[in-house]
């Protein structure tokens, strides 16, 4: 006897289609993979035969060679036991079910209960793409697929109720397409730019880079509030529309690390891996190819704190997602891409103790550590951050101060004006933001009068800012000049953006 | 040239430490040439084998000639004490430097000079001062003279160079490993546009005890000693010591009672060691030299608009961080941040590391 079922794997976000063939034959009893299977299926043998037996079905005392088609790409992890069960029963005479016409995705347990896996909403996108519309997935799993159109999707919790409504016994409830705006709403950020006291400039910095998407650098003594500053960063960013919102959900799907609750990311992620993270877990890959905190950022924030104490290669690895927006993991058996569209977010102290440049503390370090110490940001890296602030310690005046602090929402609006004016200039391009111009559109979209060209000519010479500030603060102008809705650039925003190169100057050491 | 040149011009492209070279010179004595001094039993007494051997394959005329001609390919002078061109400054020192390795403008040894030191790392007090005090001494004219290190001396040297003027750098190590090594390209900038001086080889490189050394130098050609910033166990004290020693004018910059980096130069002025300096013309003054051009208080020519006037207002009574300016003037921080960078360009304000301002 011959089945066949469809179920599909994973490489990177993308699925591909898995036809799962089994032969069960007269001979001595036994259960043969073939197909590139790792350990995990090669185990679900196991859990398969028990799951059947427990479920209350006849395990076929034969001969059963099993094969994952296509035959020649590796495929891994446990979310084919579903499907390599109801292909086993599907070749009894006595049970007649048609399993045809669905994509079967689930882990099996011992006792037929179907458990959740990861990577179901991509896995279900894909196979919308191949052309798939029906699918059984675990119950659990079932949310994901809760914002898709145009398939069907049918949770099950138990290997007897799949069999049961395939055989036309019960009826399951395909999973309602959810409401993405609704889901938006409901989401409430937590930490508010009002909570933060005083830091006027930073604030500032922050919105210009939330508005522009333009990568920033906090330099300032520790305990000066850096980290706080970034995590309220995400609420003053632009809402995900539905189609980023999906994208993040996705990379959260394959790295198991989504609400189930939810069913899909509504608010922007903000990922801050420690700086004794190995590159690996920063790109992503692995032998079994998993996301890396930079594809979890993808459409959000990546915070590094205490960037020169990264690893330097752990650093240079982000040369290539920050350029092109992705992230491509090469290994042996596969080529897999990320995306990896991230805000980077790095702070720092201004030395080894940091303290220099403190107006209150004084600073224990010699001239030489200072200077390794910053010599740890590579120039690469450097080159694509646009905007340095310093951050000084808060006093306690500020810190008790009743004055009321502007809210995220208020600062949001501002941020959307900008960025709806960044979407219309780039609406025949491929990059969205005024961070992402290349040189002919700065050239072409940042026009100086004289007046604001003589302040950056004198800005260059009287400030000894290096070369490579130009065209970062032109983009930078570029954003505040948004910011206020101004069509030109006019000289207020570009003296107020060489204000953000501090990094560039001269006085350090 | 004489044999006790010609010997010292050998001596030099050994790294040999003072205390032989002055035991060697002592040998010498009344031998009437080198040949005479290598064959005398005191000699091989004095230097190992194979410092004799290296020295006897190097003491012919034609390895001199050669030696001398390929430093000045790179560009380098040598000057020893024996010279007719070693200055008069040093030629009287007690511990004077037997040979002084010199890169770009030789004249500058002789002329009216003010050596700047102090700490690696100054306040930004000890920044603004010693750029102020540095530019009102280029302006006159005044020789900067330095010791290329971190901090003080480094800001002395590019501000004598930004304004046009004439500084000296003191290595404490050989021209081929310039220290700091981030400090290169000034060293590049002061060999082209001043002088760079080491008594040491090419390539020689920086120990503890080279700096402390090079100090006396720094004192000894310079006509006073102005210490912006240092602590009162720093490096900076030898060449305070040395300077006194040698009969030099001492300047101090007040600085407040509490801060570890103006310990040294309140205590100068508190011993009356010191002058006590608070604008370039006291130190003239007090070298009696001529003042051609007198520093203009900028504020008061600058015609400054409604808002930039507050600005200045707020960092009237010292340094103030943005935190401060934003909380307490009317601006908005868009408009406060521009407007801090035009007053900075017009040079009005000046920013310091950790976003904190002050008036220039």
């Amino acid at each position: 006897m011959l089945s066949k079922v469809v179920s599909f794997g994973l490489r990177g976000i993308e699925g591909f289609p898995i036809s799962v063939e089994t032969d069960v034959s007269n001979g001595l009893p036994k259960f043969e993979i073939v197909g590139l299977a790792d350990t995990a299926i090669k185990e679900a043998k196991e859990r398969v035969r028990t799951a059947i037996k427990n479920s209350g079905y006849e395990y076929p005392n034969k001969r059963i060679t099993l094969n994952l088609a296509p035959a020649d790409i590796k495929k891994e992890g446990s979310l084919y036991d579903l499907a390599i069960a109801i292909s086993i029963l599907a070749t009894s005479d006595k049970l007649e079910i048609n399993p045809k016409n669905f994509v079967y995705v689930g882990e099996l347990s011992f006792d037929g209960l179907v458990r959740r896996v990861k990577g179901v909403l991509p896995l279900i996108i894909s196979a919308r793409k191949h052309g798939y519309k029906k699918f059984i997935v675990p119950k659990e799993n079932a949310s994901e697929a809760g914002f898709i159109e145009g398939v069907e999707v049918y949770p099950v919790s138990t290997l007897t109720e799949c069999v049961n409504f395939l055989k036309g016994e019960t009826i399951i409830e395909k999973v309602k397409v959810g409401n993405f705006d609704e889901v938006v709403s409901e989401g409430e950020c937590i930490l508010d730019f009002s909570s933060v006291k005083g830091q006027q400039r930073a604030k500032r910095a922050l919105e210009i880079a939330a508005a522009g998407g333009h990568n920033l650098l906090m330099i300032g003594p520790p305990g000066s509030g850096k980290s706080m500053l970034a995590k309220c960063f995400p609420s003053i960013l632009p809402d995900l529309t539905f189609e980023e919102a999906l994208e993040v959900t996705k990379i959260a799907s394959i790295a198991g690390e989504l609400d189930l609750k939810a069913g899909i990311v509504s608010k922007r992620p903000f990922r801050s891996p420690h700086h004794t993270a190995s590159t690996v877990s920063l790109t992503g890959g692995g032998t079994n190819s998993k996301p890396g905190e930079i594809s979890l950022a993808h459409n959000g924030v990546l915070f590094l704190d205490e960037l020169p104490e990264y690893t330097r290669h752990t650093i240079e690895t982000l040369r290539q997602p920050l350029e092109d927006g992705v992230i491509t993991v090469a290994r042996a058996n596969a080529t897999v891409v990320y995306p990896a569209t991230f805000n980077l977010i790095a702070s720092m102290n201004p030395c080894p103790c940091g303290n220099f440049g403190s107006k209150d503390r004084e600073c224990h370090c010699s001239p030489n550590q200072i200077h390794k110490y910053l010599a740890k940001l590579s120039g690469p890296i450097m080159d694509r951050i646009d905007i340095h602030v310093e951050v000084d310690s808060v006093s306690y005046d500020d810190l008790k101060s009743e004055r009321e602090e502007e809210c995220s929402i208020s600062i949001k609006q501002r941020v959307d004006r900008a960025r709806q004016i960044q979407l219309d200039r780039f609406k025949s391009s491929s990059n969205f933001s005024n961070a992402k111009m290349s040189v002919p559109q700065t050239k072409k979209y940042c026009k100086l009068d004289k007046t604001s060209e003589e302040i950056l000519r004198t800005a260059f010479d009287k400030l000894k800012l290096s070369a490579r500030a130009h065209d970062r603060i032109l983009r930078v102008a570029r954003t505040i000049a948004d910011l206020e809705g101004q069509e030109f650039i006019q000289p207020q925003h570009i003296a107020e953006a060489i204000g953000y190169r501090s990094l560039d100057r001269k006085y350090w050491g | 040239m004489r044999e006790e040149e010609k010997l010292l011009v050998l001596l030099s492209q050994f790294e040999l430490p003072l205390k032989k070279i002055d035991n060697i010179l002592n040998c010498l004595g009344e031998r009437q040439s080198i040949d005479e001094f290598f064959k005398s039993k005191e000699c091989k007494k004095l230097i190992s084998e194979e410092l004799y051997a290296n020295m006897q394959v190097c003491a012919s005329e034609a390895r001199i000639r050669i030696y001398l001609e390929n430093l000045k390919n790179s560009g380098i002078e040598l000057i020893t004490k024996f010279s007719d061109n070693y200055p008069e400054k040093l030629a009287y020192l007690p511990d004077a430097p037997y040979f002084l390795f010199c890169k770009g403008d030789i004249s500058l040894l002789s002329a009216k000079s003010i050596a700047i030191v102090g700490s690696r790392t100054p306040s930004n007090y000890g920044r603004i001062m010693t750029d102020k005090l540095s530019e009102g001494l280029a302006k006159n004219g005044v020789c900067i003279v330095s010791g290329l290190a971190y901090g003080v001396d480094s800001i002395a040297h590019r501000k004598a160079l930004d304004e046009g003027g004439k500084t000296i750098a003191v290595l404490g190590s050989g021209f081929n490993n310039i220290y700091p090594a981030e400090h290169s390209n000034l060293a590049k900038d002061i060999a082209e546009k001043g002088l760079l001086i080491s008594e040491y080889c090419p390539s020689m490189k920086a120990t503890r005890y080279t700096f402390p050394q090079r100090n006396r130098i720094i004192a000894g050609l310079s006509d006073g000693v102005l210490i912006t910033e240092a602590g009162i166990k720093s490096g900076t004290v030898h060449t305070k010591d040395f300077a006194l020693d040698y009969g030099k004018e001492v300047f101090a910059l007040p600085g407040n009672a509490n801060s570890e980096k103006s310990e040294l130069p309140n205590a100068l002025i508190k011993s009356g060691q010191g002058q006590c300096v608070t604008e370039a013309e006291d130190i003239l003054t007090g070298l009696g030299m001529e003042k051609n051009f007198k520093a203009q208080n900028k504020q008061k020519s600058f015609q400054l608009s409604l808002e930039e006037q507050e600005i200045v207002d707020l960092l009237s009574d010292g340094d103030k961080n943005i935190e401060f300016l934003s909380e307490k003037s009317t601006l908005n921080i868009n408009i406060l941040n521009s407007y801090l960078t035009t007053l900075e360009i017009r040079g009005i304000i000046r920013r310091m590391p950790g976003g904190v301002y002050s008036l220039a």
